[in-house]
């Protein structure tokens, strides 16, 4: 790893985009300009989606969000690697997203995401993203926090199961249950007989 | 085994998590239970719905700066920004073609200003000598004066 580090141009040729997680973390350790920069920019989109998706406040998503990249940045000399790097920045955004007493609950009213529209319109996708925020608003966070790692995220158990320091087995019904509630929920809000598909 | 039973193992059957004897068994009921593959559909839809909102989200522009700006970036990295290298054949053609650009410019904008033409000149009065004078008298410098007393 170190001497892809130092193979690789960290200037502006063009390889930093090719480097994987390791080698800019590895890049980062040794404060290699640029290797910070690439690093938020593959991971800038998630952290803030997965803390939107948990607070449901995207100004309180971006705060958390940087202050979880500053907490890596800071850590990354001392980082390991015996996780995926981005294994340990969702647990960072989610351990500071469900630490978060000062959330905000989503403006959007019920009323008007249960606006009628028709199928497949514009509106209606807009409506079905705000039905789904209040679906998450109205989960519990710890089955919120699994359900968007694995769905959203796409991590694999293992990797929940590293992230949220749970055992797997755990993973596995929390997430099924997690699942289940976002059902259930989901068909309380929008109406019956309209459900997740 | 009911169909409450087999519900409990569609969201790890959906993530390729269940183990195989189970999933063969979840598979031959799921070929004859249209709930139970509604049911696993309906989950498969969870992760497209929350997608449809991460798509939609609009993060601030200045996100990164304002990240590397608390993280102290320019402090731990000594880093300023680089002129990127295939700028710089750039930025020098553009300050050749300005300069250029300038001089042509100078060149057809200065003031007009005709060439000189000949005129003969009038002739120059002759100046006859003048007439010698008287001589202008000089005062005694002090060792004449001694000799004189």
């Amino acid at each position: 790893m170190e001497d892809a580090v130092r193979t690789a141009g960290w200037s502006t040729d063009g390889r930093l985009a090719m480097a994987d997680d390791a080698t800019l973390v590895a890049a980062c350790a040794q404060r290699k300009p640029g290797a910070f920069q690439e690093l938020l920019s593959r991971y800038r989109r998630p952290a803030i989606t997965l803390a939107y998706q948990m607070l449901g406040d995207l100004e309180d998503a971006e705060d958390v969000a940087q202050e979880a990249f500053v907490r890596v940045f800071q850590a990354i000399p001392r980082f390991r690697g015996q996780a995926a790097f981005s294994t340990w920045l969702y647990r960072i955004v989610t351990n500071l997203c469900l630490g978060n007493r000062r959330r905000r609950k989503a403006t959007v009213e019920l009323e008007a995401v249960r606006e009628p529209s028709a199928p497949d319109s514009p509106s209606q996708q807009v409506t079905e993203v705000l039905l789904t925020r209040q679906v998450l608003d109205a989960m519990p966070p710890e089955l919120r926090a699994i359900l968007l790692l694995r769905d959203q995220e796409g991590l694999s158990y293992t990797e929940i199961a590293e992230a949220l320091r749970l055992p797997l087995g755990t993973v596995r019904s929390r997430l099924s249950k997690a699942r289940t509630a976002f059902r259930r929920i989901w068909h309380e809000l929008s109406g019956a007989g309209d459900e997740v598909s | 085994m009911t169909c409450r039973l087999y519900e409990e193992q569609l969201s790890s059957y959906m993530d390729g998590e269940l183990a195989g004897a189970r999933a063969a068994r979840l598979e031959a009921h799921l070929q004859t239970c249209p709930h139970c593959q509604a049911e696993l559909d309906a989950i498969g839809g969870i992760a497209m719905r929350l997608r449809a909102v991460s798509d939609a989200l609009q993060v601030s522009h200045d996100f990164d700066r304002r990240v590397l700006r608390a993280f102290g970036y320019y402090q731990v990295t000594g880093w300023t920004r680089p002129t990127k290298s295939y700028l710089r054949p750039l930025v020098c053609i553009a300050l050749s073609l300005l300069a250029l650009l300038a001089g042509v410019w100078h060149y057809f904008t200065r003031p007009f200003e005709p060439p000189p033409v000949w005129q003969p000149q009038p002739a120059v009065p002759v100046i006859a000598p003048a007439a010698p004078s008287a001589p202008i008298p000089v005062a005694p410098d002090r060792e004449s004066r001694r000799s004189q007393r």
